[in-house]
Parts: C-alpha cells; structure tokens; sequence
C-alpha cells in the first residue's frame, strides 16, 4: 500500500497537551465538593483485623468519614477476568497480605485526609507461617492442567538425547512503577456513576462497576483521556476505585482516591515471582529433540491470577516432543496482574537462557542454534506463519551489532580494565485482534472527528487513529479530533496485548468510509453539490469529493449547503477466519554487549542492537520508542528490579523509587533499533501487528547471556544484582 | 502529646498561614495550613495541573519545578517556605511566541510516552541547560538528568531533545563552552 501518513514519522497529535501541562490525567481532575480519599493499609500480611482505631482520625480538622469493615455498603462481586481482584474492600476482617485496605479516610482537604489516616492504628491477630514468596520455598503450587501443552514423547526424547540442559530459573517479582499512580474519582448524579480512572480499559472498568454496584450499564461511566502509563496494571480496576466510589455513594458528595506510592506498589499489582526448569535436549548438531518447560508463578489468595510462562515455547523452535506445565502457589503478596507481555517475558527469558547454556554445551554459536532450529512453520498448531522475516532479524541485528567478531571464549574479550560480555537472544509475542467499534464524524466546518472506546496509555493510539482518517480523507492531521477514554463512546479494546491498533484501525476505517457514504448520498441529492451524480463515480481527494470530469467540491462545503452541521459514520470491524489458516505472531532479536569491571565491581549495559519485525509501523517514530522503551525495562529486568518481601513475615520491603531501581537516564546504553517493514495484511488492511510489549521478550536473556560470556557466571536467578557476580 | 491525648480533645482546630508568591510571573497570596507541600499547593489549591506527582518522596522528580531559576522537586517544598520566590511550572515554560525551544524538541524527537514524567524532565532540562556546573557532552546529560525517572524509557528521545534545544535555546551553555 503507498501511503502519505501511515508510515511515516508523525509527532503525535496529543503532543501540545502533554508538554504544557494541558492533559487531563486523572489525577488532575478537580470537581465542585470534592472530597479527597486516603487509604489506611495493613501493616501485616497474614492475620485478621482484631480492633481499628479510629477515635484520633475522627477528630481530627476536615474528617467527613472513614469507610471500614462494617461501614461501606453491601455490594456485589464482579468476576475474575473483570476486575485485578474480586475481593471486595473491606469484606472482612481476613487480611491477606501487607497493604491491603483496611480503611478509607474522606476529609475536605488532601492534606486532612492524609493527616487522618497517618494517626489510624490497628490491631491484628497476626498468624504465623505467613507465605513470603515462592522463591522462598519448596511448595510446588497447584497444577493447572488447563494451561498444560504436549506434543510427541519429550521424556523419552530427552532421556535418549546425547546433549541434555536441565536448569531452573529463578525471577523475582516486579512492579509496574507506572508514573500515575493510580487515581479514582467517582461521582454520583441521580442514580448515574461517573467515575475518573487512570485506566487501560474504560470499557471494561464500566461493565466491572455497573456490575459491582448493581446499576444498569447505561448508569456508568468511565472517563480516562490521559493515563500516566499502565504496563499491564491498570487493564481491570482494583478494590481503591470500589472504595472510592463506594464512598462517594455514601456520602453524596464526589470522592477523588490518589493511592500513595507505597500502597500502589503494595496493592496495584505486580509481575508475579516465578520458578521455572527447562529440560532441553539436542543433538551434537544442535537439533532441539526435546523442550520441557515447568513452570510455578505465584497468585494472591484472593484472585487466581495466571502468568502463563509457557505459551510461546510450543510456537518458537521447530521440535517434535515439546511439554509445557504450570502450576500456581498463592502467597500473602498483593494480587499480581498482568505486566508488559505478560508470562512470555518470563516464559521466553527461561528458555533463551537454556539455548544460551545449551549453545556452550555443544561448543556452538548462540545465533547458530537458533538458526538450526527455526520454525517454518507454527510447530504448535501446524499452521503457517501470517508473516515471519526473523531470519532477516537474525543477519540484520547480527550484522549492526558485529556480532561476526565474537570470541566464544568468556572473558576473552576486553577493553582496558572492562570486560565485555556479548550476548543474544530470540523476541516474540502474539499478534492479535479483537472486534470493535468505532464513530466518524464529517463537521461542516472541513474537520473530521474520530471515536473509539479505547484509550492511549502513551504509546501512540491518538496519533494512529488521526493518522488512518488523515491517510483516507486527505484531510490534515491539524483539522482532525480524536476521542479516546469514555466508555460511552462505539466500545473499544484493552490497552494491553499489543492489540490495538490491529484492532481499532479497520474499525475507524470502516466508520469513516460509512461516514463518506453518508456524504456521497447528501452530495448527490436533491440540491447536492454533485446532485443526480452516481454515488460510485464520485472520489475521496484531500478532504474533498471529486467526480469524473474533475469537478471538486470539499467535505465542508457539501455539508454547508445543505445546512447540515455534519455526516457520520459507524463502523465495526471484526477479525475473520484468518486464524484458522494462519498463525500470528511477531517476531526479533537482541543482540547485547555488557561491560564488567572487576576492580570496581561494575556491570553496565552498554549496548543493545535490536531488529524487531512488527509488521507494518503505523508511526515509526512512536513504535521505535515502545521498543526502546521495552529495552529499558528489560535492563532493569536483568540487573536491578526486585520486590523485596521480607522472608519473615511477607512484608513489602522496598516499596518506593529509591529502594526498587528502575534504570535512570544514566544506565542508558546505546540503543539502535531497527524495524523491518514488512507489512501483514492477513492480520488488518494497515499490515500492523502491535509493538507495545515484543521488545520487552528475550532482552533479559540476552543481557544474563552477555554477562556469562563477559564473567563465564551463570545466574540463574534474576536479577543480576551486583553480589551474585562477585560472590561465585 | 500522644494519639490518646489528642482523642479526647475536642476537633481540633487548624491553623492557617498566608504565604504570597509569584507563579509563572503573577503574583498569588495562598491562605493555607502549614502542612500544605508546594506540588499540592500548585495542584490542588491554584489548578495548576501539569506539575505531576509521581512518588512525594524526591525520588522520581515528575514535580519539578523551578524556584528563582533552580530546579526544585516541588513535593520536598513546603509552599510556605516559598514566601516572595518566584515559581516558574510547565504552564509557564512556553511563552506567547510559542514552546519554548525545549518543549519544541520534545515535540519533533517524540521524547516522552506517557507524558507524565515529561513536565519533570523538561523543567530539569530547561534549568539544566544553562546551568554552568553542567558539561555539554551526552554523559554529562545522562548524570544531570538521572533524578527525572521514565518508565516508558523514553530516554533516548529526551536525551536527542535536550541536545536539541541545547542549539535552539540563546541561554543555554553550548559544546566546548568553558565554565
């Protein structure tokens, strides 16, 4: 397809709102009586709330209420896939780990409230044995024979394989460490609830709270036009928006719930700690006979939250006997949700640093095994690939990066006192695609206004939707308005999946070509600027409608003369029966250059070199950055991102930006991202496969690769924190 | 005086303070209690938005603003301590001509994701960039702008932006410029 705006480098749309404070996250919203919420949380992780204290914050300046246990109303439960936990706040007494709400102050002032709640004391009944992390001990979890793949005989090929790897591999728990918190503020107007989230799916959140609060649909509505980033943790709502609205309803009066960072940390979710063994045999050429990939992830005991680690292994690497099994310990943790390519980002790290160990085994390059064992077709469901250039990944990324020049021997290669370690491995994650609605507006004004009931969180949506009307109106990005985050608007999907724009795009395109239908039939009637002229001899150009013998009249225009404000469009668009001929998936490589000194006891990253094959780029410069950015999280994967649950009691050490390290602007190393354009029409009439979370898959592996090659360590328990290089 | 003692007693009663300072070049008197921190003064009390708060702790810097030219984590202030400072905030960085040349760049170098970091990073850079303490070269950038944390790891962008501006910008301190 030749296209003028898709494609190519956009600024984004929303750009002027957001770089002068304009942008109306939900933390910025203000309205009349509000009142400001602040929870109380508990301070143990295993026990029940025996006596709440609550005399001292009563008297305290602006106190209005505080919500507890046997002071909130009745309401109902929502199920599990609607909602991040379906415990509801203050139910009961049972407290299942630290930071959950034991109450909600409501004062006048934010400073009140906090004031209030900082004077709250509780007594528990503490229980001993506490669960403190999976990683903390040997319960193998629940078996969940749902989430269990198998293909051919994997123990006999593995028994009978000349090479073997038989490893386990650890990751701690992360956290989002979003830069909104997140924010409810639920308002009650006549029986309507109106309710502020920063959320991934305002569609979704709506459904939730109808539910929860036992109102019809069309009684809620969920606004979030700017979310200060979710990486999976704001996709389903948490118990703070059910507290928040809950005690708007009691009070009459609008509650605004900014969670503190501690408690976001504590009870927002997080990626869940995982142990996994992966059991690979090969032949001396490298030919995989076996993959087994075992894998325990931890849940809250109040939602049944599944990491699914497995599900790309049957898909990556051609292999006949192939077995996959999960299982799932509850821990006195808050609920951990999805985070950033949910349970492949652990799920592949485990397997690409197997191929690591297996490559050294066999005395074979890293890039070579994977080669020789490339899958041509999707070895899980036989199907062919809609689309898969990894190939090309392997030999572009290779070829930037220098790979050629790599000395197979660790610590052979140096640079002064630094070590350096070069280490790769193989990104993936689904494609897919969801049905969805969308509604275009033509304004007599020659502006064009597109809506979706979908959101950005910051990777672009605003941008690509102005894009595709731009590409097939010919109308400038300046004249169009996008409508993103309100849950009245035709429903859209989750932020999350990489599935959006897949997703939302041929619905805008089919609203906007009903939109110009609407147009064609006002321009050819009675009166029309092209009147008696066939519908189907008239052409979209540049915002306008031109017939045959090139006569031109603009949308504008059209409409101005026949005194109609507007024309719109509906459109839906849905995924058909591609899946079952194809496969989707997305697929790329890193390749990753640590330097150790050991004098100073130094590990950086200092240069990654990736080629990721998404399809076709809506807008490259957007998409280049969602895959920086993912680098940048998987750095802090590798090296520094850990929740630190006291082994003792399950407590949450290190609930703040200065104790749980993120990479800062100084542990940036070189990034050079390449993104092949091979668009995918199987998957949407724009070729595009999604970005958010694919560069975020393999790059920890490839950093842990790289520091056995740079240390000839191995660890196998991430993060690679400083000590575990020093001590073995 | 302890919890129990101040229970008994009957509502307490807060005291107010006057604080008068300037906020993007207009002058504003706040009648607040003591407790009140400049971020949530700016926020919640002038409606002055844009200024983000990420952790209220000094470790994320979306709160940055500046103080008589200083950049300043504006959770780690207590508004009365502001007493006759000139505020400058993101709604004051762009001028009747346009962006100022920092946020231009962020524009043209797509240096943010989310947006929510991004008001911190620029009022760091703005204020960065004509600070002498400060080199030109990346490195020094890097280290200087290591107190604004991303987490879309927009970085790469922020750190071409800042680059950028550096040449558009007729006050801040160019390549090979010696303090």
């Amino acid at each position: 397809m030749d296209t003028q705006v898709i494609g190519h480098r956009t600024p984004r749309v929303d750009g002027e709102f957001k770089l002068t404070g304009q942008a109306d996250y939900t933390v910025d919203w203000q309205v009349r009586d509000m009142l400001y919420g602040y929870p109380v949380s508990a301070s143990i992780a295993h026990g029940t709330l025996k006596t709440l204290h609550l005399d001292t914050a009563r008297a305290m300046p602006g106190v209005v209420d505080i919500f507890h246990h046997g002071h909130f109303p009745e309401l109902y439960r929502a199920s599990k896939n609607q909602v991040s936990e379906m415990r509801l706040p203050f139910e009961d007494e049972r407290i299942h780990y630290d930071g959950q709400y034991i109450a909600l102050v409501v004062a006048e002032s934010f400073e009140q409230a906090r004031a209030a709640a900082h004077t709250v004391q509780a007594d528990y009944h503490q229980e001993e044995g506490a669960r403190t992390s999976l990683l903390d001990t040997n319960q193998e979890g629940q078996l969940l024979e749902s989430e269990g793949v198998s293909r051919g005989d994997p123990e006999k090929a593995f028994d009978e394989a000349p090479v073997t790897i038989d490893h386990t591999y650890d990751i701690a728990a992360e956290s989002h460490m979003q830069m909104e918190m997140h924010a409810t503020l639920a308002e009650w107007r006549d029986e309507r609830l109106i309710v502020h989230e920063s959320s991934q799916g305002v569609v979704y959140q709506h459904k939730a709270m109808a539910r929860i609060f036992g109102l019809p649909e069309e009684s809620v509505e969920v606004v979030s036009h700017y979310i200060g980033s979710g990486f999976g943790n704001k996709l389903f709502m948490w118990p703070h928006a059910v507290a928040t609205a809950g005690a708007a309803q009691m009070l009459g009066r609008p509650v605004k719930t900014i969670l503190p960072r501690q408690q976001d940390m504590e009870s927002g979710g997080n990626r869940p700690a995982s142990r996994q063994r992966l059991r690979l045999g090969a032949k001396q050429d490298g030919t995989l006979l076996s993959i087994r990939h075992d894998s325990t992830t931890e849940t809250s005991f109040v939602h049944p939250y599944v990491d699914s680690l497995g599900s790309a292994t049957p898909s990556l690497y051609a292999c006949d006997n192939v077995a996959i099994s999960q299982r799932l310990l509850e821990v006195n943790h808050g609920t951990p949700c999805p985070m950033r390519a949910p349970g492949e980002t652990s799920g592949i790290h485990a397997l690409e640093t197997a191929l690591d160990e297996l490559a050294v085994e066999l005395g074979m390059d890293p890039l070579e095994l994977r080669r020789r064992n490339y899958a041509k077709n999707d070895p899980a469901s036989g199907l062919p690939w809609s689309s898969k250039y990894l190939d090309d990944c392997y030999t572009n990324a290779a070829k930037r990066f220098g790979w050629e020049k790599r000395n197979p021997t660790p610590g052979a290669m140096r640079d002064g006192d630094e070590v350096i370690g070069w280490g790769m491995a193989t990104a993936c994650w689904p494609a897919m695609r969801l049905s969805c609605s969308a509604r275009v507006e033509l304004r007599d004004d020659g502006s064009v206004m597109a809506a979706c009931g979908t959101q950005d969180i910051g990777t672009g949506t605003y941008t690509i939707v102005a894009q595709t009307v731009a590409e097939l109106s010919g109308v400038p990005l300046k004249d169009i308005e996008v409508r993103l985050g309100e849950s009245t608007l035709p429903a859209g999907p989750l932020s999350g999946g990489s599935m959006v724009t897949a997703t939302a795009l041929p619905a805008v395109a089919a609203a906007l070509r009903n939109a110009f239908d609407a147009l064609k039939e006002v321009a050819t009637g009675e009166n029309g600027a092209f009147e008696g002229c066939d519908p189907d001899n008239l052409e979209i150009e540049a915002g306008a409608l031109v017939d045959k013998q090139g006569k031109r009249v603009s949308f504008g225009e059209i409409l101005s003369q026949q005194k109609l404000g507007s024309v719109s469009g509906d459109g839906q668009a849905a995924p058909g029966d591609e899946k079952s001929q194809y496969s989707f998936r997305s697929f790329g490589a890193h390749f990753v250059e640590v330097r150790w000194d050991p004098g100073i006891s130094r590990l950086r990253v200092a240069r990654v070199v990736s080629s990721i094959d998404i399809g076709r780029a809506i807008n490259p410069s957007a998409a280049r950055n969602q895959v920086e950015g993912s680098i940048v999280m998987g750095i802090g994967m590798a090296l520094t991102e850990k929740l630190d649950y006291d082994p003792r009691d399950g407590r949450l050490i290190n609930n703040n930006y200065a104790d749980y390290i993120v990479p800062c602007h100084a542990d940036m190393p070189e990034i050079d991202v390449e993104l092949p354009d091979n668009p995918d029409y199987t998957l949407n009439e724009f070729g595009a496969r999604g970005v958010g979370e694919i560069g975020l898959t393999g790059i920890a592996a490839a950093i842990g690769n790289a520091v056995y090659h740079a240390t000839g360590k191995r660890i196998r328990e991430f993060p690679i924190t400083l000590e575990k290089v020093m001590d073995t | 005086m302890n919890m129990k003692e101040y229970s008994t007693q009957t509502k307490a009663v807060e005291t107010e303070t006057t604080v008068t300072l300037t906020v993007n070049g207009e002058p504003r008197q706040l009648r607040i209690p003591p407790n009140v921190v400049l971020l949530d003064a700016l926020r919640d009390r002038l409606g002055l938005t844009g200024t983000k708060k990420g952790c209220d702790h000094g470790q994320c810097g979306a709160c940055t603003v500046h103080i008589d030219g200083q950049a300043i984590n504006s959770c780690l202030t207590l508004a009365v301590m502001c007493e006759g400072r000139e505020v400058t905030t993101i709604e004051g960085l762009a001028s009747d001509a346009g962006l100022h040349p920092v946020q231009q760049a962020f524009l043209e170098n797509d240096a943010y994701q989310c947006g929510f970091c991004t008001p911190g990073q620029m009022m760091s850079a703005s204020a960065m960039l004509e600070d002498e303490r400060i080199g030109t070269d990346d490195a020094a950038v890097r280290e200087a702008m290591s107190g604004n944390i991303c987490r879309c790891g927009a970085y790469k962008n922020i750190l071409a932006a800042i680059q950028t501006a550096r040449g558009q910008m007729p006050t801040a301190r160019k390549e090979g410029e010696v303090s």
